[in-house]
């Protein structure tokens, strides 16, 4: 199953990828890219001419021996990273 | 994965000829993919190749191969709700079998092309691709995964060149669905692709391509109705090699499998463009011309000569001559057959009795004349073949022919009836956004409340959208009105962005293909709104691709003359052949140079009045001239006043050498006409006609100027001395584009002849024409006044006399025998005639179809049932609508039948009145309602509700004018203007007869309806505001300069009725125009009267506000030093055209002003 969290992370990223994670204080190095998609915001309800794009990500990623499936987000326009989901 | 960086070739592309689809034009397309360093590029469009013609220019241009399909719809299957989509390509040899399959595709319902997996069954000419949103894809996308094998199976059994197009936008789930569409197409064996399905040319256009698809589907924006498309741009070789990464998953030697098997399909899809452009061949084109079932040349030659005995030119050497150089060129370039068909066209819309008229430079060939294509003889007035056709000439000629546009439908069938739909269709064109329906779209896009959107739309004037947001800087009227709120800005961002887009395929208002039975392997065809087969290329397009067209635009007036001839037939029984009118008749010719010209054709804009009032025409060929000169290239460059003053002996007319007498001796030196210039050039240089038309048209540009100048002082003649050389070069450069086809002004000087002398001496039938057909630029009241003043008298709508369209009517009651029927051209006494003697003994009935909201159908039964005895028995038969009848009593449609009288007194205890009967129309619907039977009201004055007459009060005069301007859009009964006398007399308001008596340099007051209002290019690169009022008397004509418009302009949009202080500015013998300073509206200043006196009317007429900010926006600056307004020459806005509801604004205790 997996969990919705949406919590601000730190992110390292490698030719354009996530490489490794800091979440909840731990590290997580990234093994494999499982998909990767970019949805374009909603830009007419915002005023900003330009309100960018979102890029997902969703990798398999261990942190010790533990390994599991996790969604990330960049925010092109705030240049943010979220972590929207987990499966564990 | 260097080596297919370069060689990617997308398969896959839309461009802004997807209508409300794509954004990117195939120009941009192309010039994109040559930068990105690709050799091939496609467009698929979608349903059609309406930019594929460009497509293939434009990479003939920039040597690249182009490639040429289609994005169609499967039809549905009964039970799916969303249709698939496939691409088709023509392979090398497949352009017939395109076209035919896109005909093929819109043969069903119309505006929704579909093909079925059948229809494209053993194709061996095109290649099928199966992306994400065919079937195929659909299905794996909803891991359907059983189906999309199926399917695939099906399509691989049919069609023998198919493959599958994996696409990824990097959309949620767009990679996986690539990568198991691709391991599907392995395991059955079917060729993968890659392609990107492009839309747009940058990834910021997805926002224009989420609006068009919001636009497309009708919807508001919402995330559920737009195609995530920020990835759907032209990608270069590298990024699409990075997606075939994604799809395959890192295994590289697939990748480079896809890669080349993309490019091995694109290989086999590679046209050779002058196979479908031919005109990219100058010297040999391969045309499509038209069969004519024998050897056209002897043909042609047989006709011609014919033509000579019939036209009486047998005789003349000049004649023969000049035949025989023009039948050289014409077999020259295989034309022939192009001409023949075309004669048999033009008689066989005169056999069925449609009038037509040959116009522009066709109007220059002999050959024209003799097949009787043209009605106008070249050598008479000088015009040249070169012209129209010559051998240096690239590119087709066009003979183009003006027919009643009542009847230009009924002309397309008879020839369709005769050539079939697989030989002719018509031309198509684009309709593209400009601001307002740009604004529109966006708006309802952005859910904004329609009546919102109509309000803003209708704001603006006809410009760009581009300009949208500087025309709200630029524009005094729009300035104040709120529509720089922030609010919008961001509708008025979208809309600029969409500026230009075409929107919608309409039928060209003129163009017919004339091609042969292989049609259909040369142009897709689809029908129009109104069933016509129509081309998908526009008239540029289908030159390109060698077709023939005949060019039959439907002119209104040629409408208004053949009624007016009708009406002479029927009430004077005497048959006119306006062909064979003598074209020197005084009487008309006096008329024309009393600028009494309103409702002519090409003559009656107050500028041609005025030009015409100085010029003095007394010949057909001063008419030629006349047109010629009024175009902004020979008032900009000011060729009108040395043609004037040499005209009437003020100047010596002076030629730059004696061997250029010959030439411009007609207009007294001036250049007016392009043929002069083809004769200026070859008499200094002696390269032929042929190669000076080549020169002349070279002239057009900046660039070209530049080329013509050295070659042309290489060329000029010995003879020429220094001096004059750079004298005429100093004219030609000047002259540039402007100047005017003379064969185009001589075919349009006969229909303006033809009008003039109708309205000379078959007045009444003349204005019956005019105002069925409006051809001109006033409105119907306007030319109404203009019929008054010229002694017709105007008949009232009347139920017993009314007809469908306006009736001319022999009055036989107290008119004087001398002043019965209209003055012979033989008369001597005729042309001294003054103006209301013109139409004398005749009145023009207002028609039924004048009626405000009323339908055809009611109309037929109103005619068919005549006559009736009473209200109630045309409400049984006619069977009108409740508001229908109301307006018809209103307008005193029942006066005669009833004896009514609107006026005072306004209580007639015991006699019926109008409003009486408007109440008693109320009773008959109640009745008719409540199922009482027709019969039981048929008597008269039998109503179930008893209704008393007298009982209601009669309109005044001045309702019954208002109720005429309410219903009719006219003021019937008397001029509008009578009603505000008082007041104008109280101000001092000067009117139009009396204006010829005012000083040079006085500043007046004037006033009236406000009939026209132009903004016209002009010399000083100003927006300059004309406007014409009305004020029973005569037209006034004022000038608002851009000084005065911060405090004018929007009143001179805004109203109906004008009061305007300007400064006289006499501008010939019998001409004065106004310089406006001030105006304001007249109902607000009558307003003002009633509430709060004279004295407060003064005050306001005092003011002398300083004008704060004219007109914006940056002029454009032509090489010649000719500059325009960026707002010069577009539609104004809709502004205030109609009149206001109420006219007068009553003051408590007053039942509106004393008449």
């Amino acid at each position: 199953m997996s969990r919705l969290y949406g919590d601000p992370i730190e992110v390292w990223v490698r030719d354009g990828q996530p490489a490794r994670f800091v979440w909840r204080d731990r590290l997580y190095s990234v093994r494999q890219i499982l998909d990767h998609w970019v949805v374009a915001r909603e830009w007419w309800k915002t005023s900003e001419t330009d309100p960018g794009e979102r890029r997902f990500w969703r990798v398999e990623a261990a942190t010790g021996r533990e390994i599991g499936t996790y969604e990330l987000r960049f925010d092109t326009a705030s240049e943010a990273w979220l972590l929207i989901r987990a499966w564990d | 994965m260097g080596p297919f960086q370069s060689s990617f070739c997308h398969l896959h592309v839309a461009s802004a000829y997807s209508l409300r689809y794509g954004s990117a034009f195939p120009d941009a397309l192309v010039k994109r993919a040559a930068e990105h360093g690709m050799d091939m590029l496609a467009l698929t469009d979608r349903d059609g190749l309406y930019g594929a013609i460009k497509h293939v220019r434009a990479c003939h241009t920039a040597g690249i191969t182009p490639l040429v399909g289609v994005d169609l719809a499967l039809a549905p299957a009964e039970e799916e709700t969303r249709t698939s989509r496939i691409v088709v390509l023509a392979r090398s040899d497949g352009w017939g079998d395109l076209c035919r399959l896109i005909t093929a595709a819109h043969a069903g319902e119309r505006g929704a092309p579909s093909v079925t997996p059948e229809l494209l069954a053993g194709a061996e000419r095109l290649t099928v691709l199966l992306g994400p949103d065919s079937d195929v894809g659909k299905a794996m996308a909803a891991r359907r995964d059983g189906e999309a094998r199926t399917l695939l199976s099906a399509w691989r059994s049919l069609v023998p060149h198919l493959a599958v197009e994996l696409v990824d936008r990097y959309g949620y789930r767009d990679a996986t669905t690539a990568t198991r569409l691709l391991a599907l197409a392995d395991n059955l064996g079917v060729p993968a692709v890659l392609g990107n399905a492009v839309r747009h040319l940058d990834p910021a256009d997805y926002q224009i391509g989420n609006v068009l698809d919001a636009a497309r589907k009708l919807v508001p924006l919402h995330g559920r109705h737009v195609e995530p498309s920020s990835h759907a741009y032209l990608k270069d070789g590298a990024e699409m090699a990075r997606v075939a990464a994604r799809i395959c998953g890192g295994d590289q030697g697939r990748m480079l499998r896809l890669l080349a098997e993309t490019r091995r399909v694109a290989e086999s899809c590679a046209l050779n463009p002058v196979e479908v452009v031919p005109l990219l061949n100058e010297r040999h084109p391969i045309l499509h011309l038209p069969e004519v079932g024998m050897d056209p040349v002897p043909f042609l030659r047989h006709r011609c000569r014919d033509g000579l005995l019939e036209r009486g030119l047998h005789r003349s050497r000049e004649a023969r001559e000049r035949l025989e150089d023009e039948l050289r060129i014409i077999e020259g370039k295989n034309l022939s057959g192009y001409f023949v068909a075309v004669a048999g066209i033009t008689d066989m819309i005169r056999g069925n009795g449609i009038r037509c008229a040959i116009r522009g430079s066709g109007a220059g060939s002999l050959v024209n004349y003799l097949i009787r294509i043209g009605e106008v003889n070249p050598l008479e007035h000088g015009l040249l073949m070169e012209r129209f056709l010559s051998e240096g000439r690239v590119g087709l000629p066009d003979i183009d022919v003006d027919v009643e546009s009542a009847r230009r439908l009924d002309c397309y069938r008879l020839i369709l009836e005769r050539y079939g739909s697989a030989r002719v269709a018509c031309v198509s064109m684009m309709e593209t956004y400009r601001a307002r329906s740009a604004i529109r779209d966006v708006g309802a896009a952005m859910g904004l409340p329609p009546h919102e959107i109509d309000a803003i739309a209708k704001a603006f004037p006809h410009v760009r959208a581009r300009q949208i947001r500087a025309a709200l800087d630029d524009l005094p009227e729009l300035r104040g009105s709120g529509l720089g709120d922030r609010a919008l800005e961001t509708v008025f961002r979208l809309a600029e962005r969409l500026d230009g887009l075409p929107r919608h395929i309409a039928l060209h208002p003129c163009g017919v293909l004339i091609g042969n039975s292989g049609l259909g392997d040369r142009t897709p065809v689809e029908r129009s709104f109104q069933d016509f087969p129509m081309s998908q290329f526009d008239k540029d397009d289908v030159e390109e691709a060698g077709l023939l067209k005949l060019d039959v635009l439907g002119v209104r007036m040629q409408s208004a003359l053949a009624y007016a001839v009708s009406e002479v037939r029927r009430v004077d029984g005497e048959e006119i052949a306006l062909e064979e009118v003598p074209r020197d008749d005084e009487a008309t010719y006096d008329m024309i140079r009393a600028s009494r010209t309103l409702g002519c054709f090409q003559i009656e804009s107050p500028g041609q009045r005025e030009l015409v009032a100085k010029l003095e025409p007394r010949t057909m060929h001063d008419l030629i001239v006349d047109i010629s000169l009024f175009r902004p290239g020979p008032v900009n460059s000011d060729m009108v006043t040395p043609f004037l003053e040499s005209r009437h002996g003020f100047r010596a007319p002076s030629y730059p050498h004696p061997a250029l007498r010959e030439a411009l001796l007609e207009t007294h030196g001036v250049v007016v006409f392009h043929e002069q210039v083809l004769r200026i050039v070859d008499a200094m240089t002696g390269c032929g006609l042929s190669e000076a038309e080549k020169i002349r048209r070279t002239l057009a540009s900046p660039d070209g100027r530049r080329r013509v100048r050295s070659w042309w002082e290489l060329r000029v003649r010995p003879e020429f001395d220094a001096e004059t050389v750079e004298q005429v070069w100093q004219i030609l450069d000047a002259f540039g584009a402007f100047g005017f086809c003379k064969a185009h002004a001589a075919a349009f000087a006969v229909p303006t002849y033809q009008s003039a002398w109708l309205k000379r001496h078959h007045t009444a039938a003349f204005f019956a024409g005019v105002l069925t057909h409006e051809p001109g630029m006033y409105p119907n009241r306007v030319i109404l006044d203009e019929a008054r003043q010229c002694g017709v008298e105007i008949l009232p709508l009347d139920v017993n006399h009314s007809d469908r369209e306006w009736r001319v009517e022999k009055l036989t009651l107290n008119v004087r025998r001398e002043d019965l029927g209209p003055s012979r051209p033989d008369d001597a006494r005729a042309s001294a005639a003054r103006v209301e003697e013109f139409g004398r003994g005749y009145g023009l009935r207002v028609p039924f179809s004048a009626i405000k909201g009323v339908s055809e159908a009611e109309v037929d039964r109103m005619v068919a049932g005549r006559p009736y005895t009473s209200m109630a028995d045309f409400w049984a038969r006619a069977r009108p609508s409740r508001p229908v009848a109301e307006r018809i009593v209103e307008v005193g449609g029942f006066d005669a039948v009833h004896g009514l009288r609107p006026g005072e007194p306004r209580w007639r205890p015991g006699r019926l009145t109008r409003r009486d009967l408007i109440a008693q129309v109320g009773a008959l619907e109640r009745a008719s309602r409540s199922g009482v039977s027709a019969q039981a009201v048929q008597l008269p004055m039998g109503f179930t509700e008893q209704v008393t007459p007298g009982e209601l009060p009669e309109m005044t005069e001045a309702e019954a004018v208002e109720a005429e301007l309410a219903v009719l859009g006219m003021d019937v009964s008397r001029h509008v203007i009578g009603f505000h006398d008082e007041l104008l007399d109280a101000i001092g308001v000067v009117r139009a007869k009396d204006l010829l008596r005012q000083r040079n340099g006085a500043e007046i007051l004037v006033a009236g309806v406000k009939v026209a209002t132009q903004t016209p290019a002009v010399r000083s690169g100003q927006r300059v505001i004309f406007t014409t009022l009305d004020d029973s008397t005569g037209p006034v004509d004022l000038t608002f300069f851009e000084s005065v418009q911060g405090h004018t302009a929007a009143t001179v949009f805004g109203s109906w009725l004008l009061v305007a202080r300007g400064v006289v500015r006499r501008t010939g013998a019998r001409a004065i125009s106004m310089r406006a300073v001030h105006c304001w509206n007249l109902s607000d200043l009558d307003r003002l009267w009633r509430s709060q006196g004279i004295q407060a009317v003064r005050d306001v007429l005092a003011e002398r506000p300083d004008s704060a900010g004219g007109v914006g926006g940056r002029q454009i600056t032509y090489e010649n030093g000719y500059r325009i307004s960026p707002y010069a020459d577009i539609g104004p806005a809709a502004g205030v055209k109609e009149p206001p509801r109420v006219l007068w604004h009553a003051s408590m205790g007053s039942s509106g002003p004393t008449p």
